[in-house]
């Protein structure tokens, strides 16, 4: 019940931006638009594999309002900014862990940022794009439990880059890394399978893949639900990690004075 | 106070700036590291597309790593001097910019030093593009020896823009606060954009990163003169005439601006 009441204050807290989130809108919107023109103009020249020029914009339009969900995460949790101001030391006295407390918060967001940015986004491509929505309930099914555990593994990462903040100064400059990292790993511009062979498998060896490309693939209907034990096997991984993270970072807090 | 002055003021707080960066070494490293990261990162989708597909729209490799380098070390230009400009927006938010409104200088030049950065890794990455992009065409003899100067100036007046774009976007936040959309727009998603030819985009987009944004003009079109000799060396003057008009406009719009901000109570 804690839990839920975190999650619902954090969602209703950014209903308070509503306005401005929409115009927020409209400039991630113009980024996927110009991915898609980049591919809409290549797929004159070339063809585009299995995806052909309206599968490659289905790709970019899904990916982008996908986003959302699995990449624009608060930066490190808000771990940093609580370490900045001291803050830090009083969540950690909570009677509830670290990371449960943090996460749930996250999930409110989370659902606010699915509900008032990755769906209009997605239905404003859905008019200029022409999209098609997939053909069976499985697939909408798959993507849907994929993008919840790239949500889930999100959070993961934001935890730990968060926690990164108790040893360095710089750890937006972490939260900007991993987002380049995603962008070229996690197939969001371009498909994994077209990276070349060493960079392919370097994606495949990290969780990237599963913010991204495999909800991707899931919606379009062209992977099988069997990809969502990747998925299972990373978020039960990444746990365990920022459990980890959580008893070294109790042992490092430092509170100063002022 | 003379402009010799104001220079030499201007070195002073540069390096006050550097030595206060330094004071923590191990974050320096890192955020050099990480920027490294990103940048190759972003060089990468570039990369693979060529790689993937060798020439767009009759643009070689070579061309195209000559439009993203000539983009990258114009910004880097722009951003090693004048980062603060993007970050604008939290001197708004928090009224810090009462605090350089009240020294003896433009505000500008305060604002700018502030934070000078040091932006090593996009300087040798985008060098070694430049490098190898245009070793390959002398090579093929599509150019010659002359498209050195002119890329160093087409880097030098495409930074003028991009800082006159930045500025320009900046000075809409005394009317609105938050930039930081606006910015993905203007700055972001349209310097992405030029890093490929223009005529890969509908008209009406092109025709945006050519006028209203004038990315276009930092690389893109410069480049039809300097790798294709299409047009004439006109070419350049107008990219010249365009950044100073740029420059101009935007630096009179910041003046406007100003004379608009409000600070925040607290």
């Amino acid at each position: 019940m804690l839990y839920f009441t975190l999650a619902s204050k954090a969602y209703a807290r950014n209903l308070q931006y509503r306005g401005a989130h929409m115009v927020h809108n409209l400039a991630s919107a113009s980024f996927g638009f110009m991915y898609a023109c980049l591919w809409i103009g290549l797929g004159q020249d070339h063809s585009l594999g299995e995806y052909g020029t309206q599968g490659m914009v289905s790709y970019i339009a899904f990916n982008q309002a996908a986003l959302w969900v699995t990449t624009f995460l608060t930066n490190g949790l808000g771990i940093p900014l609580s370490v900045r101001t001291g803050h830090i030391s009083l969540d950690l006295m909570r009677p509830v862990h670290l990371f449960s407390h943090l996460m749930a918060r996250e999930w409110g967001q989370i659902a606010y940022q699915f509900v008032y940015k990755s769906i209009p986004i997605y239905v404003l491509y859905y008019f200029v794009f022409q999209l098609h929505f997939p053909g069976s309930l499985t697939d909408v099914v798959c993507a849907a439990a994929a993008l919840a555990g790239a949500a889930y593994l999100s959070i993961c990462m934001n935890f730990l880059i968060g926690a990164s903040a108790l040893w360095t100064t710089e750890s937006s400059w972490l939260y900007w890394g991993n987002y380049a990292m995603s962008n070229l790993l996690a197939g969001f511009f371009i498909p994994l399978e077209w990276l070349p062979d060493w960079l392919e498998r370097i994606a495949w060896l990290s969780p990237y893949p599963y913010l991204l490309y495999v909800p991707t693939r899931l919606y379009l209907g062209y992977g099988g639900g069997s990809l969502l034990w990747g998925t299972l096997l990373w978020c039960v991984l990444m746990t365990l990690v920022c459990l980890m993270a959580t008893a070294l970072l109790r042992q490092k807090v430092e509170v100063q004075g002022g | 106070m003379n402009a010799r002055a104001w220079i030499s003021l201007y070195g002073l707080l540069i390096r006050t700036s550097v030595r206060s960066r330094m004071q923590y070494k191990f974050n320096f490293v890192l955020s050099t590291l990480l920027a490294a990261l990103i940048q190759i990162s972003e060089f990468l989708m570039v990369a693979i597309v060529l790689y993937k597909f060798g020439a767009i729209k009759g643009w070689s490799l070579y061309e195209i790593g000559y439009l993203y380098a000539v983009m990258t070390l114009a910004k880097t230009l722009y951003r090693t001097f004048a980062d603060e400009v993007h970050h604008l927006e939290k001197y708004l938010v928090n009224g810090e910019l009462d605090g350089l409104l009240i020294r003896p200088l433009p505000v500008l030049l305060t604002l700018m030093p502030q934070s000078f950065r040091i932006m090593l890794g996009e300087v040798l990455q985008g060098g070694f593009v430049l490098y190898w992009a245009l070793s390959g065409m002398m090579q093929s003899g599509q150019v010659g020896w002359t498209s050195v100067p002119l890329t160093l100036f087409i880097i030098f007046t495409g930074a003028i823009i991009l800082f006159s774009i930045g500025l320009a976007t900046a000075t809409l936040g005394f009317w609105t606060t938050r930039i930081s959309e606006l910015q993905n727009i203007t700055e972001d998603a349209a310097r992405t954009a030029a890093q490929y030819p223009l005529t890969l985009y509908p008209k009406w987009m092109s025709g945006l990163l050519l006028t209203l944004i004038p990315v276009g003009l930092v690389n893109y079109l410069p480049s039809l003169y300097i790798l294709r000799g299409e047009m004439g060396p006109w070419v350049l003057a107008l990219t010249a005439g365009a950044a100073v008009l740029c420059l101009v406009l935007s630096l009179l719009f910041w003046r406007l601006g100003l004379t608009k901000y409000q600070s925040t109570g607290s």
